[in-house]
């Protein structure tokens, strides 16, 4: 009944006018730029119509100091429906390094410009350059964790009340991680096309990724409870489990990190790339002592640390690759979403674990307050290496 | 001794993965080769640019669909020199706001105009005629016609704005002889003039200048988000109009150019393949300059006397090569006479 209601409504809304001049004065037009390859002779555009009203694109200039219009065509077509998507190409002996703008205009003599900062080619899903994206992914994902893997032996040697400390200063690692991985996903949220809404991404990403995780773990704490009362022994034990849900956070984590170096290099920001190569390096060596901290003072199969390893890492491979290859700000907002989510959640977890085991005077007392100074203190400074 | 196992284990690991690192280094290497570069760009340009064709730039190779119909263009031939009936030259000229005018291929914008066209007709008089024009201001705001010339205050066009609906008639005695502007003066007249409210009077010295084949040209700008920077240029109103549409010469025929620049910036009319005699404003018979470039700035105009010596297809062009990058540019096609005859019989 309501809804018919409102119907009514609506329809005398629209039979009778608001009473305002809803007729725009000038035409309502916006064309947003996703992505712009650049090849050898050639500019292409991708964009997308994100105004109210189909778009036609009717001339096409290329800035180097000054404007110049120039030959183009548009696929599918020059008229492109609301939401829908087309490419401009432009056939311009574009030189490298040169900085270039990219301007469109509609039949109704509006303009929408794009900046290329420093023209570089393109890298294209070739053989060759796909290895070198997965190699750096290995190189900036997989060794760092492994390398701090390494530490294991070392902190097993260190006294059973280090443990805790470990755990907090884990906890402190991933707040800090979270928060940074917040604050990109609002970064790129800016340059989501509007009807997109960013912001809105971040919240889904967000909450459904620590829901999701958190009805994971609770499914399989579940199953092992049944297992033990049925008598079975079971491989997972607690910290196990805890150390492959930090991982798995941790991967979600490096694919948005990956997504942030391929997304650089395509967009022709060499200097940001090399310096996230390198920042991201020192900042994931702390990564791997996280993965391995619940698991200090367990025995378990050598073999699940290969695992854990490469659950937290080698997602960076995957991001390295799409972010090259595939970079909009849709999905590098909804991975970092995605990877700030999952981190929360297994701060919650940590902090649930600890809670069990000794109550909040544990959580609270001084080495794990300290524990967890200490976890954002060595990021802070270890993200110095990657802020621009 | 577990933990040792892992410790060689890793360290074997990221060593491995380290030497692998210097591959992708040495590829790039060998791809960032300049020769290779340059066959590579060379190859992309053969296989996007047609080969005759040494640019992109769409007026080079016209996109199917993208040009000007034949019948928008401006025509650049002004009206014949010829005595006025009774010594009284008479014009109506109507002002109009928001007329679609296409100021490149498919681009329409809402111009104000006097009688529909940026710019407006072009007048013609003869030192000494009386000049008498009709304004008619069908516009929603006021409008005024400043001539430039010699005349009385009242028929200056600045004061005496006309109302909107309102008619004026603006009398005077054409002198001195040269090329005159006239533009709307009412405020704020940057905008008035920008959005199209511009012409070009040609005042005749007694008795004509010699016969000639004629072309008058006002160089004008359009800023289409008024963000102060003009995003076409146009010879008559029009971005590439003549490039679309070559404007034909004969060979070794004599050219005069009445050339007007209205915009806000200087600008340099520069002929391709020839020189001409430069008579600044017009207002003298006698040339003071023989070139190809002359920088004519704000609102200064100029009689530019030409001939082509040779037979092909040649640029005219703004100099500044921003206004010809964005339209400022068309082809004269000068074609032979007697292999144009010999091609009809």
């Amino acid at each position: 009944m309501p809804v018919l209601l409102l119907a009514g409504i609506l329809y005398l809304l629209f039979a009778r006018g608001t009473g305002l001049e809803l007729e725009a004065p000038a035409p309502i037009e916006k064309v947003e730029f996703e992505r712009v390859v650049l090849q050898p002779g050639r500019i292409a555009a991708h964009v997308i119509n994100t105004g109210p009203e189909p778009v036609t694109i009717a001339q096409v200039q290329v800035g180097w100091l000054n404007r110049a219009s120039w030959q183009f065509e548009v696929a599918p077509d020059p008229t492109i429906p609301r939401l829908g998507r087309a490419t401009v190409t432009i056939p311009y002996p574009w030189t490298p390094g040169e900085p270039y703008e990219v301007v469109l205009i509609t039949t109704n003599g509006l303009l929408f410009t794009h900046d290329i900062e420093v023209a570089q080619e393109t890298p294209t899903p070739g053989g060759g350059l796909l290895g070198t994206f997965a190699l750096l992914g290995v190189y900036v994902g997989v060794i760092p964790v492994f390398l701090g893997i390494l530490w294991l032996p070392f902190l097993r040697r260190l006294p059973p009340r280090a443990y805790y400390f470990l755990l907090s200063l884990t906890a402190g690692l991933l707040v800090f991680l979270g928060v940074d991985a917040l604050e990109d996903a609002l970064e790129n949220a800016a340059r989501v096309p509007g009807p997109f809404q960013g912001v809105a991404l971040i919240l889904i990403g967000l909450s459904l990724s620590l829901l999701g995780l958190y009805a994971i773990s609770s499914w399989l704490k579940q199953k092992r409870q049944a297992a033990s009362k049925a008598g079975q022994e079971t491989s997972l034990s607690t910290p196990l489990l805890l150390a492959y849900t930090i991982a798995f956070g941790i991967g979600v984590h490096n694919l948005g990190e990956g997504l942030a170096i391929g997304g650089a290099y395509a967009l022709g920001e060499f200097a940001t790339t090399l310096l996230l190569i390198v920042g991201f390096m020192v900042h994931n060596l702390t990564e791997g002592i996280a993965v391995v901290a619940p698991v200090v003072r367990s025995e378990f199969k050598w073999i699940h640390l290969l695992w854990l390893g490469l659950l937290a890492g080698a997602p960076t491979i995957a991001g390295t690759l799409l972010g090259a290859f595939a970079y909009t700000a849709v999905w590098a907002v909804l991975f970092l979403a995605i990877g700030a989510g999952a981190v929360f959640q297994v701060v919650i977890e940590i902090t649930r674990h600890m809670n069990r085991q000794g109550g909040s005077p544990l959580v609270f007392s001084g080495p794990s307050v300290a524990g967890f100074a200490l976890g954002l203190a060595v990021m802070y400074v270890t993200a110095l290496f990657v802020t621009v | 001794m577990k933990s040792r196992v892992f410790l060689v284990v890793f360290i074997l690991l990221a060593l491995a993965a380290g030497a692998l690192l210097f591959v992708p280094a040495e590829r790039a290497t060998a791809e960032s080769d300049a020769a290779a570069r340059a066959a590579s760009v060379e190859a992309a340009h053969r296989a996007h640019l047609p080969p005759t064709q040494g640019s992109g730039l769409y007026q080079y190779d016209l996109p199917v669909g993208r040009r000007f119909d034949a019948a928008q263009v401006f025509d650049p031939a002004p009206p014949p020199f010829e005595p006025a009936p009774n010594g009284l030259r008479e014009y109506t000229l109507v002002i109009q706001e928001d007329v679609e005018h296409e100021v490149a291929p498919g681009i329409k914008l809402p111009a104000w105009t006097f009688n529909r066209t940026v710019p407006g007709p072009v007048l013609r008089a003869t030192e000494g005629d009386t000049v008498r024009i009709t304004v008619v201001n069908n516009g929603s705001l006021p409008h005024t016609i400043h001539f430039h010339g010699i005349h009385p205050a009242n028929m200056d066009g600045v004061f005496e704005l006309i109302p909107p609906g309102g008619e004026y008639t603006y009398e005077f005695v054409a002198r001195p002889y040269g090329i005159m502007p006239y533009h709307c003066h009412s405020m704020p007249t940057s905008q008035h003039i920008h959005n199209g409210l511009y012409g070009m009077l040609i005042i005749d010295p007694k008795g004509g200048r010699k016969p000639m084949r004629e072309l008058a040209m006002v160089m004008s700008a359009f800023d289409l988000d008024r963000d102060g920077e003009a995003d076409f240029y146009a010879w008559n109103g029009r971005a590439f109009q003549y490039t679309d549409h070559p404007i034909e010469l004969k060979r070794g025929e004599p050219v005069r150019m009445y050339v007007m620049n209205i915009f806000e910036e200087a600008m340099v009319p520069h002929m391709h393949g020839t020189l001409y005699q430069l008579y600044p404003s017009g207002t003298s018979l006698t040339p003071t300059e023989y070139t190809d470039v002359k920088t004519l700035n704000i609102a200064e105009r100029a009689i530019l006397e030409f001939s082509y010596d040779f037979p092909g297809t040649y640029m005219f062009q703004c100099h500044v090569t921003e206004h010809m990058e964005q339209g400022l540019m068309g082809w004269f096609k000068v074609v032979d006479e007697k292999t144009e005859a010999r091609s009809h019989h």
